[in-house]
């Protein structure tokens, strides 16, 4: 080595030890509070409670706005949030107590009584054409006694009520303040009382919230979160294996959480989100025999699907509602593998010799493995199930009219009474709502509207177990399995508790040091 | 000239005319839009209709059509439809980026494919065929790789494996080293296949040029090899190349949309993909109108590029 080279070498190295010094010194993730970066798989679609829509977007509205109401990230139960407390005495009339200190994100202003009053009526205010107001339509009307203390008359018993007001699409609370200056951006300029306010936005590369240090439960540990949209999941594994970010929203490839547990990732979880359903249209033949669909479920081995392709992220499930609800029942037929049985419920019902259906689906996902395995499964019996495959706007405005033999869904709810409601009743008759699978049981329609102004749980509770037993057995739809949700993390981020709705709570997220 | 360019011009307006036309109707021909692909799972039936109410989507084609032109010459491109912002805002922060990946990868591609399908001509030419047709055999496997696999290969060496490439990340002008290392694996991907198309119509073009008369009496004057072979055989060799360039330039805006969508660019591929998947028509169509553009001015500049490589050209 030269005496030139040696000095030319010293000065470079120099120079580069300055470089990375100013670097880390000008660096302000070392000067402010802590910060994480998550990874968000979609562009933002904005997040007013109007008109909000996908979980992703959700998710970021849970943490800006509260509802009156909340979910209990671990249990999953009803906990007071702006609300402290309520009444009812026959589900008609709810009093709600309303926490006191509570103030806007920004300046604007303290939260009271009058904030949920305008809030409601904005989401049921034709001009504001919200897709949720519907949701709030059997407010009669809202009184306020003092400033905190809101007393709710409904136009019919409802027992679920709770679920309507929680922090969730219509129950979240806006400030009309922010609402009226926000004029047509509202969508992105959210003015909440929750633990975090949104900071800025590129809507197509970033988000940036920051905390609301006069939130009502104290500051939320980490000062900024960070979004970074990554929409291909294999890039967001290798982002999170790099320490690009430290958190991934909805990890749903197999092979890449099996990566990522292997390499010591904490693998934040959520069972049992959601269950997938078959939806069968009577109207095709012979569909409508109960005998035909009791025979489809028979002859698939949902479990033995679920566990050849991914274990993780999916299992078998019987029923259209979730163990973890409180309505839940576990006492219904269940449709286990039994191609023998399905055989013999095809020859009572007259085909013998199988019959062939067409079943819808999306070309952005192609034929799955698990409809390959269900197609090859059925072909054992003799059904001939066939593909058909159109891109996801066709396929849902298709399945929004009933236009299909068979098509799948999947509705992520917490309000058991809600998917009952809305799969069963001849009000939500398809193209209307989301019965597609046409069912019109009267004895079903009279229990589902008795249980809901049931003011007693536990008779309320049999009755709901009944609905279930006899659409377990009807089977207008078949469950096929139930799925769960992966948010991987760095082992340092801590309180990731994602709840029935796949949303976490910021709040109660930490970086251990 | 002075005709021939407002002919061409003229050409241009039926042209561009056409495209909004055509990309206008055949989008809304498309089962969906924009309220059903945002609703998903959750809505259906009122719900579902006062969404559409509330995007605009009731009113009837015609006028909307006619909005959308009258707007196109007031340059005013509009708020997307889903998300209400102006679509001139997404495009002047995506813009830069599909431009600077298009560009970097048109200088990277030409440096290598131009010295190497030269080469390729020249071993031809000699009758050294082991090396052509190892150069044009590798280009043709390069070529067939696919970008999307390309593009995860590459991240898990270079980002993973090696740590040199951001997988993910700001894209901050103030700091262009930063977007250079962004952008680096991008322009890597797209320029392999670049590299290997190029360099075969180098090939192509130089080996014609290399039987010409004109070479061989370049030859017999005593010059170099070297000298022949660029100032002579190449240069004659530029007119078709240089096409295939400002060709591909166009196609390039095209497929930089799987690159960005896997190295998480936010550049115009992205707002495109975004467009398709929410049936965001004013969003598409803009944006369509705007890769029609683009191509026609790309055209419309290779052919002048054209005459003034080979004056003989005749317009």
């Amino acid at each position: 080595m030269t005496g030139e080279f040696r000095k030319w070498l010293a000065t470079g190295l120099t120079v580069l030890a300055g470089l990375t010094m100013a670097t880390i010194l000008a660096s302000p993730a070392t000067a402010q509070g802590k910060t994480l970066t998550v990874r968000f798989y979609d562009d933002p679609a904005g997040f007013d409670p109007a008109n909000i829509f996908r979980i992703e977007n959700e998710n970021i509205a849970f943490n800006i706005f509260s509802g009156l109401t909340s979910y209990d990230g671990v249990t999953g139960e009803i906990i007071p949030d702006l609300a402290t407390s309520w009444e009812t005495a026959d589900n008609k009339t709810w009093t709600f107590k309303l926490r006191e200190g509570v103030t806007f994100h920004k300046g604007y202003g303290d939260f009271t009584a009058a904030d949920v009053i305008y809030s409601f009526n904005r989401i049921k205010d034709p001009a504001t054409a919200s897709p949720y107001a519907a949701e709030l339509a059997g407010i009669v009307s809202m009184e306020a006694p003092d400033p905190y203390t809101l007393v709710i008359e409904l136009d019919a018993p409802n027992g679920n009520f709770l679920h309507t007001v929680a922090n969730y699409h219509q129950g979240q609370i806006v400030s009309q303040k922010a609402i009226e200056e926000a004029g047509d951006q509202v969508r992105w300029q959210p003015i909440g009382t929750g633990p975090y306010y949104l900071d800025s936005i590129d809507v197509s590369s970033q988000i940036v919230l920051k905390r609301h240090e006069d939130y009502y439960d104290g500051p939320a540990p980490i000062e900024t979160i960070v979004f970074n949209i990554i929409k291909d999941e294999a890039t967001a594994t290798i982002a999170l294996r790099n320490g690009e970010v430290d958190l991934v929203m909805r990890a749903n490839q197999e092979e890449n959480l099996a990566t990522l547990e292997a390499e010591g990732f904490t693998m934040n979880t959520v069972q049992n989100y959601a269950v997938a359903l078959m939806v069968v249209n009577p109207e095709v033949e012979p569909l409508g025999d109960k005998r035909i669909r009791q025979a489809i479920a028979h002859a698939i081995d949902f479990a033995a699907i679920t566990q050849a392709i991914s274990p993780s992220l999916t299992q078998a499930h019987y029923s259209m509602l979730m163990p973890w609800m409180d309505v839940y029942t576990d006492d219904i037929p269940k449709y286990e593998y039994d191609p023998e049985r399905a055989r013999a419920l095809m020859a009572e019902a007259g085909y013998p010799d199988g019959f062939s259906f067409k079943n819808l689906s999306t070309s952005a996902q192609g034929v799955s493995e698990v409809q390959q395995f269900q197609i090859d499964y059925l072909s054992q019996v003799g059904i001939d199930m066939e593909m058909e495959l159109v891109d996801t706007p066709t396929f849902n405005q298709r399945r929004n009219a009933g236009d299909f033999d068979t098509a799948t869904r999947l509705l992520p709810a917490v309000n058991p009474d809600m998917i009952l409601f809305s799969f069963l009743h001849p009000d939500n008759l398809v193209p209307n709502g989301l019965n597609g699978a046409r069912y019109d049981n009267p004895e079903v329609t009279e229990l589902l509207e008795a249980a809901r102004a049931e003011p007693d749980p536990e008779a309320a509770y049999e009755m709901y177990k009944r609905v279930q037993q006899i659409v377990a057995e009807d089977l207008p739809y078949i469950p096929t399995y139930a799925s769960n949700v992966y948010w991987p993390g760095k082992p340092e981020v801590t309180g990731v508790h994602i709840n029935y709705l796949a949303q976490v709570n910021f709040h109660d997220v930490d970086i251990a040091e | 000239m002075a005709e021939y360019a407002a002919k061409k011009f003229a050409q241009m307006l039926v042209t561009i005319l056409g495209v909004v036309t055509l990309v206008f109707f055949t989008l809304r021909l498309i089962p969906g839009d924009a309220a059903s692909a945002m609703a998903g799972d959750t809505l259906s039936g009122e719900a579902l209709e006062r969404l559409r109410e509330q995007m605009g989507l009731g009113e009837p084609l015609v006028n909307q059509y006619f909005g959308f032109l009258r707007d196109l010459l007031a340059i005013d491109l509009g708020e997307t439809i889903t998300t209400r912002i102006p679509i001139a805002e997404l495009l002047l922060r995506a813009l830069p980026i599909t431009l600077s990946i298009a560009l970097g990868t048109i200088v990277l591609s030409v440096a290598f494919s131009i010295p190497l399908g030269t080469l390729a001509a020249y071993m031809a030419h000699k009758g050294r065929r082991w090396l052509d047709n190892a150069l044009t055999g590798t280009a043709m496997v390069i070529d067939l790789m696919p970008s999307f696999w390309t593009a995860l290969v590459l991240l898990l060496i270079f980002s993973l494996a090696l740590g040199w490439f951001p997988a993910s990340g700001q894209l901050n002008w103030n700091d262009p080293w930063g977007v250079a290392m962004r952008l680096a694996l991008p322009v890597i991907v797209l320029s392999l296949s670049q590299v290997a198309t190029l360099a075969r119509i180098t090939r192509t073009a130089v080996l014609e040029v290399l039987n010409e008369d004109y070479v061989r009496t370049a030859r017999s004057l005593g010059w170099s090899e070297l000298r022949v072979l660029f100032r002579h055989a190449l240069k004659n060799a530029a007119l078709p190349i240089a096409t295939v360039v400002g060709l591909s330039f166009g196609n390039l805006l095209g497929g930089t949309v799987i690159v960005e969508f896997i190295f998480t660019i936010p550049g115009v591929g992205n707002l495109l993909i975004t467009g398709i998947n929410s049936r965001d028509y004013q969003l598409v169509q803009t944006l369509i109108v705007l890769y029609a553009l683009l191509f026609v001015v790309i055209n419309f500049t290779t052919d002048l590029i054209y005459k003034a490589l080979d004056p003989r050209v005749q317009f």
